[in-house]
């Protein structure tokens, strides 16, 4: 007599294996993940970074300044932008300095001219004299533009200071 | 153990009607995880898109407080100047700047930097034009910071003068190339 084969509706797959493995990743990534900082948020201009060989050292995240000079990219115009990384300084320092314009008050990073960028480095040093300046420009931009950023520190005694870069591929 | 068994069966015999009804033995059991797995790929994907793997470096970089003025011994002072094309010339002292690729560039700084004489005493200035874009600059400190290593490596074999390997003292500045410096190396 032939054996009566029971008939089979639908399969179980063990997923555990799958969660364990996937859990792990998202773990990974989301602690790994960086959110963009409040300044990076309004910007509108995208930094191309010059590049350089691979390094170890990266930008430290507090008392940090960063001069950005970038390219908007709506208009093409070259500018200067300052942030200060500390909230609680850059508070201070944007109330000491005089010649911020009013409606650029509120924000986390200033679009500034040259004599407005001195003046706030100056003040800058004064309010926390820990602060570490990085200049953040764009590849493209001609030195000009990094020569007089640099004058401005120079100004301001910050003499020792970082070029930001990305690694190069 | 038999004191168990024998309460469970009485518990059992309690239930009445499905007292009559055979009991499978269950072993594990199973939890359906599919809406678990749907919402942790859906994360997964998310943090694996958003996610910039390439954080910023940065280049120490560091400029004498003042313009002042320091006597330096011609002969060591190495000069590097960039074009606004992106041409790079160097020289020593007073002597006629040499066209230079970038590629070979780093050979001759660890050359200059090892001479005897002047090992470890070399300043060398980098003469940048204001057009040049940002970018190449770049490229040419990283060829100098790439060739510190050589000569770090290099000096540390020579003893100096109490007999412990030499330390390297890096000088170095920036400067702006000059009209006079720019008439010379305009038609090279």
């Amino acid at each position: 007599m032939p054996k009566v084969k029971k008939k089979r509706i639908g399969f179980v797959i063990d997923m555990t294996p799958l969660v364990d493995i996937t859990f792990l990743l998202l773990t990974f990534f989301m602690f790994t993940a960086k959110f963009k900082t409040e300044a990076e948020s309004e910007q509108k201009f995208f930094i191309q970074r010059p590049q350089a060989s691979a390094d170890t050292s990266k930008l430290p995240d507090r008392d940090l300044a960063i001069i950005k000079i970038a390219i908007d990219t709506v208009t093409y115009d070259t500018s200067y932008y300052y942030e200060i990384v500390n909230e609680e300084d850059r508070r201070m320092v944007w109330a000491n300095t005089p010649n911020i314009p009013p409606e650029q008050l509120t924000r986390a990073q200033l679009q500034v001219d040259l004599p407005l960028l001195s003046q706030l480095i100056i003040e800058t040093r004064k309010v926390n004299s820990k602060t570490r300046f990085a200049i953040d420009a764009d590849r493209r931009i001609r030195f000009q533009w990094v020569d007089e950023a640099m004058e401005a520190l120079r100004k301001g005694r910050a003499t020792l200071f970082n070029y930001v870069t990305e690694k190069r591929q | 153990m038999g004191g168990l068994s024998s309460s469970l069966q009485v518990e059992r015999q309690k239930r009445g009607k499905h007292s009559k009804r055979k009991k499978r033995k269950r072993i594990g059991f199973h939890l359906d995880m599919t809406p678990l797995v749907d919402i942790t790929f859906l994360l997964l994907t998310f943090f694996m898109f958003t996610t910039t793997m390439a954080t910023p470096q940065v280049m120490e970089m560091s400029i004498p407080p003042e313009q002042v003025e320091i006597e330096v011994i011609a002969e060591e002072l190495l000069t590097v100047m960039l074009r606004a094309d992106g041409a790079i010339f160097w020289h020593i002292a007073q002597d006629e700047p040499t066209k230079v690729e970038l590629k070979d560039l780093r050979r001759v700084y660890e050359r200059e930097n090892l001479r005897e004489n002047v090992r470890n005493k070399l300043i060398t200035v980098l003469k940048i034009d204001k057009d040049v874009p940002y970018g190449y600059v770049v490229n040419i400190l990283d060829e100098f910071n790439l060739a510190e290593l050589y000569i770090t490596q290099e000096l540390a074999k020579i003893p100096d003068e109490e007999g412990n390997p030499t330390e390297r003292k890096r000088r170095f500045t920036i400067a702006k190339l000059n009209e006079e410096e720019l008439e010379k190396i305009k038609e090279l």
